[in-house]
């Protein structure tokens, strides 16, 4: 049985798509609401395999999945989607419809929702991403980042409880990629549970506080971010880098230059770097560093 | 998607799996012919039996098997339609009609098992046909499989946004997966234009003659087949024309 507090559980999670091939091995999580959180591995890994489960997509070979407290296995992956929304990396493979505005009131028409609620909310998501003047357009007529907006106005839109993005950043330039970080702090006052796969350690170094790692289809890490992300030998095996800042503390330790390292932000390496310059009594630089 | 087996490519080592595709394609033609002329269970029966031994002889009989089995209720329907449609000879003649369908799938299913979409390409080119013709032909092919992958993906699209497709009567969700066309034909125009500024990209049309990767020849063997079973095929007709052939051929088998 699941444990009610958790809003995404699997138990001993194995999946193949045929035979004993597993591309998923052993997997156990326990996701609570309001978490927000990174999944990270190399290509291959098994991580769109896992998130595939979370909506019913796929059903496990072995063990369970449990969405809310209910078992995948015996809801439809409408019935999942109504609480899970997964936005995938390929927009194309997620728009149907002849206009931005259907494509986004779509979900909410399946779910059955009051038709001045899904006016409502189509403004809203429309409002959100940026895509009011395009309205009536066919999504087709959009360039590649609108529609990648596009599938996500149309998640967004009717509200699940739980959120999963695969690789909402790739290809997205930086003003975008600040509209969906606005996006997910929203999403975090809302108590609401988000999941991203994503290969962009920088964009997730501010904005997780859990990673989660797939390495050939196990976890091989599950926890706080700074023990991951500051860990050669982890990182190393997951075949990831870490943040630049980090990169920079080390190469600063390999040049004998005393800075934790564990760091992760730019503030943190600030403020060591201004602490030795105070020791060692360069003053003057201090003064510079520390516009 | 099991149906499929029996018509996927499969490389091994056999004496069909070397014969020249058109050499082939003359025993499928041939086959086709025999089985359209005979209405009676006997022959037919003969005809389908040699048929599974041209599998055997190119040890494809597992997967000729999937399909067959995927066949089934199309068969059993063919059977019944059949059976209350003519007013006499009920069970002999369905019979034979499934027998025919059996005839023609497995005579197809030789063929693409053990010829390579690309030796099929070749015979169509060799056979004079233009090669923007022949390409269109054996790219749609090509893309089976890859349409069938694209189809998975939009159904799964549109469960994921809340499309009931597999609970549900049967009109509801009939009229639910109505909702897959529309992006599953624009999706595959789009991929066509995409292929399209590929082969230019790459070249295609560039030059009138073609160096092929491959090239098609006939051995002794093939000739040896081609025009054994040509002439094999020619007999049988004629006989069966001139009213030659033997009476135990249309034995009545069932009283009904």
């Amino acid at each position: 049985m699941a444990n009610k507090e958790n809003v995404i559980e699997t138990k001993n999670l194995y999946f193949a798509y045929e035979g004993n091939k597993y591309i998923l091995k052993n997997i156990n999580l326990q996701i609570k609401r309001g978490e927000i959180i990174a999944i990270l591995g190399e290509n291959g890994a098994g991580k769109t395999t896992l998130i595939k489960h979370f909506n019913g997509l796929l059903k496990p070979s072995k063990g369970e999945v449990y969405i809310l407290g209910k078992n995948t296995k015996e809801s439809s992956v409408a019935e999942l989607s109504r609480h899970v929304g997964i936005v995938f990396q390929n927009p194309d493979h997620q728009i149907f419809s002849e206009t931005v505005e259907k494509e986004i009131e779509f979900a909410m028409r399946n779910f059955g929702f009051d038709k001045s609620y899904i006016k409502e909310r189509v403004e809203w998501a429309l409002r959100l991403m940026g895509l009011e003047k395009y309205r009536n357009r066919s999504p087709y007529t959009l360039s590649i980042g609108e529609r990648k907006r596009l599938t996500l106005a149309a998640v967004l839109s009717y509200d699940p409880d739980i959120l999963i993005l695969d690789e909402p950043t790739a290809g997205q330039d930086f003003l975008q990629k600040e509209r969906i970080a606005e996006m997910m702090n929203l999403l975090r006052h809302r108590q609401k549970t988000v999941i991203m796969v994503t290969h962009d350690i920088e964009f997730i170094v501010n904005r997780v506080e859990r990673i989660i790692i797939l390495a050939k289809g196990e976890i091989l890490y599950d926890g706080d971010k700074r023990e991951v992300l500051t860990n050669l030998q982890l990182l190393k095996k997951a075949r990831l880098l870490p943040p630049q800042i980090t990169q920079i503390a080390w190469l600063l330790q390999d040049n004998n230059i005393e800075v934790p390292t564990n760091i992760l932000y730019i503030e943190e390496l600030l403020n060591e770097l201004l602490h030795l310059c105070k020791k060692v009594g360069l003053d003057e630089s201090a003064r510079r560093i520390q516009v | 998607m099991s149906l499929l087996e029996g018509f996927k490519f499969r490389s091994k080592d056999t004496r069909i799996h070397k014969l020249d595709p058109r050499t082939k394609f003359i025993v499928v033609l041939v086959y086709t012919v025999l089985s359209l002329i005979f209405f009676e269970v006997i022959p037919l029966l003969i005809i389908f039996v040699s048929t599974i031994f041209l599998l055997y002889l190119a040890k494809s009989l597992g997967e000729w098997k999937k399909t067959m089995k995927g066949m089934i209720y199309f068969l059993i329907i063919i059977f019944i339609l059949n059976f209350i449609s003519i007013p006499e000879n009920k069970f002999d003649y369905s019979l034979a009609m499934v027998l025919r369908f059996s005839v023609l799938t497995s005579i197809f299913s030789f063929f693409f098992l053990t010829t390579t979409p690309d030796e099929l390409a070749l015979a169509i080119e060799a056979s004079g046909i233009p090669r923007d013709y022949s390409l269109m032909f054996t790219m749609s092919l090509r893309f089976v499989p890859t349409l069938a992958k694209d189809l998975q993906t939009i159904i799964d699209a549109l469960r994921s946004r809340g499309l009931e497709l597999e609970k549900g009567g049967i009109i509801k969700r009939v009229k639910n997966y109505t909702y897959v066309l529309i992006p599953l034909i624009v999706y595959e125009i789009r991929r066509s234009l995409m292929i399209a500024e590929a082969l230019e990209a790459r070249g295609y049309g560039a030059a009138s003659k073609i160096t092929p990767y491959y090239q098609l020849r006939m051995k002794r063997i093939d000739y040896f087949v081609s025009i054994g079973v040509l002439i094999v095929g020619l007999i049988v007709v004629l006989l069966k024309v001139k009213g030659l052939l033997p009476s135990l051929f249309y034995t009545r088998l069932f009283s009904i």
